[in-house]
């Protein structure tokens, strides 16, 4: 049943491993996975863990737990998986909860406090929008290869996304829907007309 | 007391939003979780929203954690707990089967998928940004913030977690 030549770790090792992976995880889970995984118990390797977090992002759902649930086979099948993923989300959710009790009352008892917790939230808002255009300008760069007006195209997906939500006010699922149909048929005519 | 209503309101809310998640994280659907939770079911404040949001950022642990503190905000444990479970349920079973079968066969269509879906993430991305922005408190200290990590983050790649640190100093030394 195990395809891997090394034996399945038991729950506990699981559960320690992932506990540590959700605890280090500040500002994204991508590096405590592979240091975890990959460096320190050589559960996977490098490359399997690059093939699942492929597969993780094509599939709905946080990327983080869909390279959970995909592990299962290497942790002895969907238990294995259930428990990583308490182990995971359980202590951290926990956290998270009791911190967001301390702040409120300290945003509410101390003005600098509020100031900062607004701060970090307009940081996250520049850093989001920086993403995306980040994003776009790789669209723009790797693909030298692609005619140019295929690269417009892609670019005009990407700024009809923020007409659509900021200018029309369409909700964002119905604006994704339409997004990706659009950029799949990009993507289908590209292949045949190349 | 958390009313049935309320955790059936998020769990249906919860349930939708996780399929939509796709591409990696939650972000991009941050302008949807503040159209239904803050301005449609009054949930909680614009205020609270951003504060959580600042919280979730801060807080060790995977990108969604967002989820629980938002339904711990409107229906306390139990609503953290269903908000939760709510967001994992379909994708950790569609993950489950979906993975089994498509990791057997060639990963041409996800490789696909994955560029179809790049130019979407990029634009939403940015339309996420907008909208966290306007929620947050107006002022010329916030949008200042927001103008400025912005433009330096796409010169200057480093975690955001450093931005945040640096915005929360400057926040606090201007308040």
């Amino acid at each position: 049943m195990n395809a891997s030549p090394k034996p399945a770790p038991s729950l506990l090792q699981i559960a320690i491993a992932f506990v540590t992976i959700g605890l280090t995880s500040i500002g994204g889970a991508a590096g405590p996975f592979r240091h975890v995984l990959v460096v320190q118990r050589r559960w996977i390797s490098e490359g399997e863990l690059a093939e699942l977090y492929g597969l993780g992002q094509a599939l709905p759902g946080a990327v983080t737990v869909n390279v959970t649930v995909l592990l299962g086979p290497r942790f002895g099948g969907a238990l294995g998986s259930l428990v990583a993923l308490a182990g995971m989300i359980v202590p951290t959710m926990a956290i998270a909860i009791a911190l967001s009790g301390i702040a409120t009352t300290l945003a509410a008892a101390n003005a600098r406090f509020a100031a900062g917790m607004i701060a970090v939230t307009a940081a996250l808002a520049g850093i989001f929008v920086s993403n995306g255009l980040r994003v776009l300008a790789q669209l723009w760069s790797d693909a030298p290869d692609v005619k140019l007006a295929w690269r417009c195209t892609r670019i005009a997906i990407g700024a009809l996304g923020v007409v659509l939500v900021i200018g029309l006010h369409v909700i964002v699922p119905l604006a994704m829907i339409v997004l990706v149909v659009l950029s799949m048929l990009v993507e289908w005519r590209l292949r045949t007309s190349s | 007391m958390a009313s049935a209503h309320v955790l059936l309101t998020l769990a249906w809310h919860w349930i939708v939003l996780s399929l939509f998640t796709v591409g990696g994280g939650p972000s991009i659907l941050l302008p949807q979780m503040r159209q239904e939770f803050v301005l449609q079911y009054h949930f909680l404040t614009d205020r609270s929203f951003t504060e959580l949001l600042a919280v979730a950022q801060a807080a060790p642990g995977p990108n969604f954690l967002i989820v629980p503190l938002i339904g711990f905000r409107a229906a306390s444990w139990a609503g953290a707990i269903v908000s939760m479970v709510a967001f994992l349920i379909f994708p950790v079973t569609i993950t489950f089967f979906a993975g089994r079968l498509l990791h057997q066969h060639d990963n041409e269509w996800t490789a696909r998928f994955r560029r179809a879906f790049r130019p979407v993430t990029g634009g939403l991305w940015i339309a996420s940004g907008i909208v966290i922005a306007s929620a947050t408190d107006h002022g010329a200290a916030p949008l200042g913030i927001t103008i400025g990590v912005g433009v330096l983050s796409l010169f200057i790649d480093i975690s955001p977690m450093w931005w945040c640190l640096i915005a929360a100093a400057v926040g606090a030394a201007l308040a």
